[in-house]
């Protein structure tokens, strides 16, 4: 009140104001000398967001989910084998994802408008509901759970690379992220994922077209991995064996 | 006064400064931080803004010469994999943390960086041969931690690319 009567008072209003003026013209200079920032996504995993992506209601998300049946299948797991399987994941890892394609920090023809579909709670709810639904074969159930076995050479590269990873090349095992022996936040779990899924998720992290990984953990290792090595890891995953890593040698 | 009295005074006063020197590195001087620059960070949204965003990690080419490296640690990789460095300049390695402690060990040489989420750990590197560096994590950081090395390839400095001011150094694989 007093600043707009007495005339010092407008004075001081006015300097602050070119004040402010000249230092968003210079942050707007400093900003154009250097490169523009790339944000892998704009997911991080502070205790809020963690709050954020645990607070779903499973049973709504169940009747939300009928929508997600056509192709990750009824109860979680998909028929098809390019497309994930849900049941049983990381609420984290699917809430994750699903914030990724709703920024187009992860690009798919399929899931953006899917994603950008769902307002917040959906997505909650959603969540919480997949990372309920059991991963194994009850005698009643009639899902199609993984079958196919891989090739004994490959079961011997992929059980070796799960548990132990290559320390010459600097892999660190698969199993210290992605379990069973350790996760963290925001990593799928892989016990029950689809082979052809797994494959083409290495090969878009090592060729650059899927970079939502924070802080490029997996943009890093696919890239050491070779060819032989990601179909062996693939075929590995989507056959179920991805609990006992040493089982299969 | 006497000698003796002289001498408790002098040890008295000797063990009251070496306090202090004990605790230089606990003790925080809002002061110092103005002068030097804080060397807080936030481990948890490195990607999302400031030093450590994935395109500023690397080998920067400053000014004098020298050069400044910086990477992330993290459960069970140092990004960037591969770092390339020119030889007989100074490197200033400023490395960060994303989860655990860790610490980066350079084999054949004796340099040894402590990594502390939620700080910055600097250190002055220099190399005078060329050659390809090991690196090591020499803390232990969880169950991949044996597998968690990475490389410093040093190039003779006529080699080195010329990197462009937004431009950042980096061998590793592509």
């Amino acid at each position: 009140m007093r600043r707009n009567e007495s005339s010092r008072g407008r004075g001081i209003s006015l300097v602050w104001r070119a004040a402010g003026i000249l230092m968003a013209s210079s942050l707007v200079l400093m900003a154009s000398d250097n490169a523009p920032e790339r944000v892998p996504s704009n997911v991080s995993w502070t205790a809020e967001t963690v709050a954020a992506a645990s607070s779903g209601d499973a049973f709504r998300g169940m009747l939300l989910a009928k929508r997600c049946e056509h192709c990750h299948g009824s109860e979680g797991f998909s028929a098809e084998a390019a497309t994930p399987n849900l049941a049983g994941l990381d609420k984290l890892s699917i809430w994750k994802e699903l914030q990724d394609f709703r920024s187009h920090k992860r690009m798919s023809r399929a899931m953006g408008p899917i994603a950008e579909s769902l307002s917040a709670r959906d997505v909650a709810d959603v969540v919480a509901y997949y990372s309920k639904v059991p991963a194994f074969a009850d005698p009643q159930d009639n899902r199609s759970f993984p079958q196919i076995m891989p090739d004994s050479k490959h079961a011997g590269i992929a059980s070796h690379l799960i548990a132990f990873g290559d320390g010459e090349r600097g892999i660190p095992p698969c199993q210290a992220c992605h379990g069973p022996v350790a996760y963290r936040p925001g990593v799928p779990p892989l016990a029950n994922q689809n082979a052809d899924y797994v494959l083409s998720q290495l090969e878009a992290f090592a060729s650059g077209r899927r970079e939502n990984d924070i802080n490029m953990p997996m943009r890093t290792i696919s890239i050491l991995l070779t060819d032989d090595e990601r179909h062996a890891l693939a075929e590995y995953y989507g056959s179920g064996l991805g609990l006992q890593p040493g089982s299969a040698k | 006064m006497n000698w003796r009295k002289l001498r408790t005074f002098v040890l008295t006063v000797l063990v009251l400064c070496l306090i202090p020197a004990m605790r230089y590195n606990q003790i925080d001087v809002p002061l110092l931080h103005y002068f030097a620059g804080s060397r807080e960070v936030d481990p948890l949204s490195l990607h999302l803004a400031g030093e450590f965003v994935e395109n500023n990690l690397g080998t920067e080419q400053n000014a004098d010469g020298s050069v400044t490296v910086r990477m992330i640690a993290q459960q069970y990789l140092f990004v960037p994999h591969c770092v390339v460095v020119p030889a007989g300049v100074p490197v200033h390695l400023r490395i960060t943390s994303a989860d655990a402690v860790h610490a980066l060990a350079i084999n054949g040489t004796d340099y040894n960086v402590k990594v502390l989420p939620g700080t910055i750990s600097e250190a002055q590197l220099q190399f005078s041969n060329p050659g390809e560096y090991k690196t090591v994590c020499r803390e232990f950081c969880g169950a991949g931690h044996y597998a968690m090395r990475s490389e410093v390839k040093v190039v003779p400095r006529e080699q080195f690319p010329a990197l462009q001011p937004g431009e950042r150094g980096n061998c590793a694989a592509q």
